[in-house]
């Protein structure tokens, strides 16, 4: 599913975020990505949401190196994968509904299908309930879990966490792991960067260490 | 749900939630397309008159009081003569005198008692005589004539118009051409608001990896809408103004001045079209700056 060799990414002043990070994660897998605040997670996230380029290296997902893509071709990569970030980037002035729907909608779904989908990810994550109500309404369990149903809704092959339980309490934080659990047996890969190692302890799955831009340790 | 009906349902929305910075780019559109639009009615209808009054021009021969026959019939033969001449006209002292006070019956009282008009020749050129020149020449020949007093040409102070026309037409599309870029602007700032207000939208557009059509297109349709709504008030005002102005000159001039009349059709197009154009360039400057932001 993504295959990095050699991956570094340097930003001014020769300071490196990345430096020859070589790491394999299969297809339909569970991967926590962890290390202290600067170790480098969000760059990485940033460079497989094709955010930024590598400064060296190759960086592949699903076949498709992203340093060689046009920005057609970016676009189309992008639906392939769904993003979760810690502070939900949810859209104030719109529903729930409309804040999952907004995906299929401007990716020009046509409105059945919009809701449709849209239905059927928020009774996934458990918030179908909740689909009338503005996310300053909810929770921030709740909230997430609706960023969980719009990452959802272009059905990826891949999703990306950055610190998805950054703002959440240990109990709900486990109840989005397990979400993202159901979500992985599903057939989705699932790469969720998150400092907290106890969260990790408790879910105990293969997790990528990195520290000062490099690959410490990798557990299979 | 295509790009063009998502960009107006999301345009229609975000005008109407910034509908007070949106008034604002409204009005200079509304300035500008107003100003062109004057300058155009008025430019328009002063060139029509001129053109009308230019093909009806007429010599004046002006005669001597004590010129006699024989001259006269020189004069009269020489303007018979001529192929830039469509026709000519004797009017006697008696008849001109007859003809200021049918003109100026305020006048033509104790004042002008006693006081007596030339006889003169009045000739309509041919509208071809007055544009290869054959009409100056016949002038000139009238003034050398014994016992013509003066000629007066129409032409000279109908060019004069015409100059005056183009003069004004020009500085008033160098100012329309002015304010059409402070609205291109004022459009781009106003849109560049709404622009930051949804900047998470943006965000989230971006990295679904939607097309570009659906993320720029919504801030092209707002300019959009903000020309098309601008100019057809300008134009609504500028009908309003004209119609207003048309009575008043009607109820004061009367047949002095020929009819008003509004702008053509194509005229009204273009102007539509301008504010469209314009409010477009507007609102796509501010998309340029959607993927930097």
């Amino acid at each position: 599913m993504i295959e990095a060799e050699q991956l570094s990414k340097m930003y001014t002043r020769g300071v490196y975020a990345l430096r020859d990070v070589t790491l394999s994660i299969g297809k339909g897998e569970f991967v926590f990505l962890t290390g202290p605040s600067g170790a480098g997670k969000s760059t990485l996230l940033r460079l497989l949401l094709r955010e930024e380029l590598p400064t060296s290296g190759r960086l592949v997902v699903n076949g498709r190196t992203l340093q060689k893509m046009t920005p057609r071709e970016v676009q189309a990569y992008r639906r392939t994968v769904g993003f979760v970030f810690q502070d939900f980037k949810l859209i104030r002035t719109r529903t729930v509904f409309e804040n999952v729907a907004f995906v299929p909608r401007v990716l020009g779904m046509a409105a059945d299908q919009q809701r449709r989908r849209a239905f059927q990810v928020l009774k996934l994550v458990g918030l179908q309930h909740r689909m009338n109500a503005f996310p300053p309404e909810l929770s921030g369990g709740e909230q997430q879990r609706v960023a969980i149903a719009r990452a959802l809704i272009n059905d990826p092959a891949l999703v990306l966490a950055d610190e998805p339980t950054g703002n959440l309490d240990p109990d709900l934080a486990l109840d989005i792991m397990n979400l993202f659990r159901e979500i992985n047996a599903r057939g989705t890969a699932v790469l969720v960067a998150t400092h907290d190692r106890e969260l990790i302890r408790r879910v105990g799955r293969r997790t990528i260490t990195l520290e000062h831009g490099t690959l410490s340790e990798a557990v299979r | 749900m295509s790009a063009i009906k998502f960009s107006f349902s999301e345009a229609a929305i975000s005008l109407w939630r910034g509908r007070r910075a949106t008034s604002l780019s409204i009005l200079t559109i509304v300035a500008a397309v107003f100003v062109l639009g004057v300058v155009l009615l008025a430019t328009t209808n002063v060139e029509r008159w001129a053109e009308g009054w230019r093909s009806a021009a007429e010599f004046s021969v002006y005669l001597a009081d004590e010129i006699g026959a024989p001259e006269r019939d020189a004069v009269r033969a020489l303007i018979a003569g001529s192929s830039a001449v469509e026709a000519h006209e004797y009017v006697a002292r008696d008849e001109a005198g007859r003809r200021f006070a049918r003109m100026f019956p305020d006048l033509a009282g104790p004042a002008s008692a006693g006081a007596t008009m030339p006889a003169s020749f009045e000739i309509r050129a041919k509208p071809a005589a007055l544009d290869d020149g054959e009409a100056d020449r016949l002038a000139a020949r009238l003034r050398t004539q014994p016992g013509v007093t003066d000629v007066r040409f129409d032409r000279a102070w109908l060019d004069r118009v015409s100059r005056i026309v183009r003069a004004v037409r020009f500085a008033g599309l160098v100012l329309g051409a002015v304010l059409v870029c402070a609205a291109a602007l004022t459009v781009a700032s106003v849109v560049r608001l709404t622009l930051q207000a949804r900047l998470q939208e943006i965000d989230i557009m971006y990295l679904v990896g939607a097309p570009l059509a659906f993320i720029r297109g919504p801030f092209i349709a707002e300019g959009v809408l903000q020309g098309g709504i601008g100019a057809s008030l300008a134009l609504a005002i500028l009908a309003g103004a004209y119609f207003a102005v048309r009575g008043r000159l009607a109820s004061t001039l009367g047949s002095a001045v020929p009819g008003l009349q509004f702008l053509p059709w194509t005229w009204i197009v273009l102007l539509l079209a301008g504010g469209l154009l314009l409010g477009c360039v507007g609102g796509f400057i501010a998309s340029r700056s959607a993927r930097a932001a």
